[in-house]
């Protein structure tokens, strides 16, 4: 049993400092994903299943984080469904009051920390380094809030160190790759249908969970008090468990925000080669992964140091240049429309033709 | 090529073919291959579990074999489709042969990693083969169903003969705009079932007796399947082929509304039969009366150009309406209700023909020229 001062600070500010962190790390994940769900919508009209793709990974992880919602509050399931466009999830009982506000919680919050947890769970596997909690001296603001920083950093670290050397030769690397690219683009919370109707942003989402937090301030006011009781007993039993608990929130937003970063190279590179020639703009994808294992392959032969970074160095390079080269020299020189000509039919929906003038 | 074979005055409506993702369960036997092979050659060669495939160059064969057989049981099971499994059997025989005969023991894994690759490519083109021998036309009288890469395989379903319509659209479907439709004929020809069998066996005693008991289960459920040959299989644009299947469909079934009609012009023809009846029975009853005749081409003409004379008629014959015998007010009213019905149930339908209406308007001025002719 640790020595706790008595002292106002360190019985009520030094609680506060990892939820400051929480929800910075929260706020910004919230702008990194605006930021992905902008270049997506920037895809949309010419990689329409490239984004009904994503679309589902974001309905599947919201449609899992309820019914998670409903299994945590013994409501049980009695259907679940998951489709391109909508998910939904039928309880067998219909439960009202604080089991009804944490379905909704669930729902709300869950995809930004569920999906993340999952790969954070696939992430300690794999790398196995940097889940590390920093244990307090002086219980101060000042030093949990360093803490809580210094636990984000050191597993910050350690995730971008594997990312740099990861080696694509590695099928457990390259799977775990696949596997943070394919969660980055679903930790999204909020639905894009096959229709844009309504503008559903950063704005949308908070607007949301304020109105949900603010109807019910009885629940948030337990809550609170729960969290306290908690940081209390953490006092006297174990204080690396207020900060460990916080800072695995904070690993899921840290991890949260590399996935959703490692998909705009990606996003990026799908929407640079629309300026390409119809057949040339596989010449940069193919150079992805050719560049590559000929880097690997020259490696063998003429060994060096860290040759998974020079291998991932080359690739990116050799891809960046042979796309600017092919933007110039093989930039498409079709009229471009918003919306595929294919696509727009005339009236009778049954040929696929030109839409025909009014006049 | 396809017009040939079309019937007299049959149009096309589409030629359509299976999306290139439409086959992804068989395409997925070969990626599973070819990742395999890569696995099998990573774990021997380059992970830190190499010391245990330096003991013996067979372990790599027996690893890739022992695995890709398991697959293929459980996917068999899966699917109840064993020919899952005797095609990687016949993979795994194959790779088997190839290294004895080539006295390739030296190094199986890079063998494996090539033979995977090599076998999953062979498999791609197989699946593509068979994908691009399936046609599909839709033409306004029936739906044609082609395809088989060495046995030519085809159906023909006509409109009137669909029962039923089962769709479907998997993730992949729905990702990429593709999807299944399966007509199912009157006499069942679409329709198949999943069979479940579960079944254990239990032995007791070791030496002379010994007790055998067994236990089974089947289960058997009716549900819309077809070989891809004799289905819309993984058409594109899904959404307006169902549409249009759909649209055709309706045209070739009588509707609630064409039902509807026919009843309204049979209780119009027995009405019509009452009232030639009643004017025959008039006409022998009073031969000296008010002549009841068929009027010509001619009188009709003549009326045509003298209006004042027409009305002068009408008038006459309102004034005369009120010495109808009882049973011929009687139809003349039954007819004047049921075209009102009538009326008043075209109104309920918008999307009516043009040429139906005017055929019905025609009758109806007939019947009102008939009328006063009688009258």
């Amino acid at each position: 049993m640790a020595n706790v001062p008595l002292d106002i600070e360190v019985l009520v500010v030094a609680a506060l400092a990892p939820i400051f962190g929480v929800v910075a790390f929260w706020f910004l994940q919230l702008i990194f994903i605006e930021i992905q769900k902008w270049m997506l919508s920037k895809l949309r009209h010419r990689h329409e299943a490239f984004c009904r793709f994503t679309n589902f990974i974001g309905i599947l992880f919201q449609t899992i984080c309820q019914a998670l919602g409903y299994t945590v509050t013994r409501s049980g399931i009695a259907s679940f469904q998951v489709t391109v466009n909508y998910g939904k999830v039928q309880p067998k009982k219909e439960k009202t009051g604080v089991f009804e506000w944490i379905v909704h919680s669930f729902l709300l919050i869950g995809p930004f920390f569920i999906p993340a947890g999952l790969v954070l769970l696939v992430s300690y596997f794999v790398i196995g380094k940097g889940f590390a909690f920093p244990t307090p001296v002086y219980y101060t603001f000042v030093e949990s809030l360093t803490d809580f920083g210094v636990s984000l950093f050191t597993f910050a670290h350690e995730f971008v160190g594997f990312l740099v050397n990861i080696d694509l030769f590695n099928p457990l690397h390259i799977g775990f790759l696949f596997v943070l690219l394919f969660f980055g683009l679903g930790i999204r919370p909020s639905y894009i249908g096959e229709q844009r109707k309504e503008k559903i942003n950063l704005i949308h989402d908070l607007k949301h969970i304020k109105n949900h937090l603010v109807q019910k301030p009885l629940y948030i006011l337990a809550i609170i008090l729960i969290i306290y009781a908690f940081y209390i007993l953490s006092l006297f039993l174990n204080p690396m468990l207020y900060v460990g608990l916080f800072s695995l929130f904070g690993w899921m937003s840290l991890t949260a925000i590399i996935a959703v970063l490692l998909t705009y190279p990606v996003l990026l590179l799908i929407k640079i080669t629309d300026e390409i020639r119809t057949h040339w703009k596989v010449i940069p994808f193919i150079t992805l992964a050719v560049s590559y294992i000929l880097a690997r392959v020259f490696f063998i032969y003429y060994p060096i140091k860290q040759v998974e970074k020079v291998s991932l160095l080359v690739m990116i390079l050799s891809t960046l240049i042979i796309t600017i080269l092919l933007i110039k020299y093989k930039k498409t020189n079709r009229f471009k429309t918003a919306p595929k000509m294919k696509h727009v039919r005339v009236t009778d929906g049954k040929k696929r033709t030109f839409k025909k003038r009014a006049d | 090529m396809v017009r040939k074979e079309l019937l007299k005055n049959e149009q096309i409506e589409r030629v359509l073919s299976p999306h290139p993702l439409s086959f992804m369960k068989l395409q997925a036997l070969c990626i599973f291959v070819i990742v395999w092979g890569i696995v099998v050659w990573w774990l021997t060669k380059f992970s830190q579990y190499t010391s245990i495939f330096n003991g013996n160059i067979w372990y790599p064969l027996i690893l890739w074999g022992l695995v890709m057989l398991l697959i293929g049981v459980v996917a068999s099971l899966v699917t109840i489709r064993w020919s899952i499994f005797f095609l990687y059997l016949c993979v795994f025989v194959g790779a088997l042969g190839l290294i004895f005969w080539q006295h390739w023991e030296k190094d199986t894994a890079l063998f494996l990693f090539l033979y995977s690759i090599a076998v999953s490519i062979a498999g791609f083109l197989i699946v593509e083969l068979y994908r691009r021998s399936h046609k599909y036309i839709i033409t306004d009288l029936r739906i044609i169903f082609k395809g088989g890469i060495f046995t030519k395989r085809e159906r023909t379903i006509r409109y009137d003969k669909i029962a039923d319509i089962d769709a479907k659209q998997g993730i992949l479907g729905q990702i990429f705009g593709f999807g299944t439709i399966i007509p199912v004929s009157e006499s069942g020809f679409g329709l198949g079932s999943d069979k479940t069998m579960a079944a254990g066996g239990v032995e007791i005693g070791t030496k002379r007796a010994k007790l055998f008991g067994f236990a089974g289960g089947g289960k058997e459920v009716q549900t819309p399947i077809a070989r891809s040959y004799y289905e819309l299989h993984g058409v594109y644009p899904y959404k307006d082929v169902k549409q249009l299947v759909e649209e055709l469909l309706q045209t070739h079934v009588s509707t609630q509304y064409e039902k509807e009609q026919v009843e309204f012009q049979k209780e119009q023809v027995d009405i019509q039969k009452q009232m030639r009846d009643l004017l025959h029975k008039q006409v022998r009853e009073k031969p000296s009366g008010k002549s009841v005749r068929q009027p010509t081409e001619e009188e009709n003409t003549e009326e045509n150009e003298n209006e004042g004379k027409e009305k002068m008629m009408m008038k006459k014959n309102i004034a005369e309406e009120d010495t109808f015998p009882p049973e011929q007010v009687d139809i003349q009213q039954q007819m004047k209700e049921l075209l009102k019905k009538q009326k008043i149930t075209r109104a309920t339908q918008p999307e009516e023909d043009e040429a139906e209406e005017e055929e019905t308007e025609e009758e109806d001025d007939k019947n009102k020229e008939e009328g006063k002719e009688i009258a």
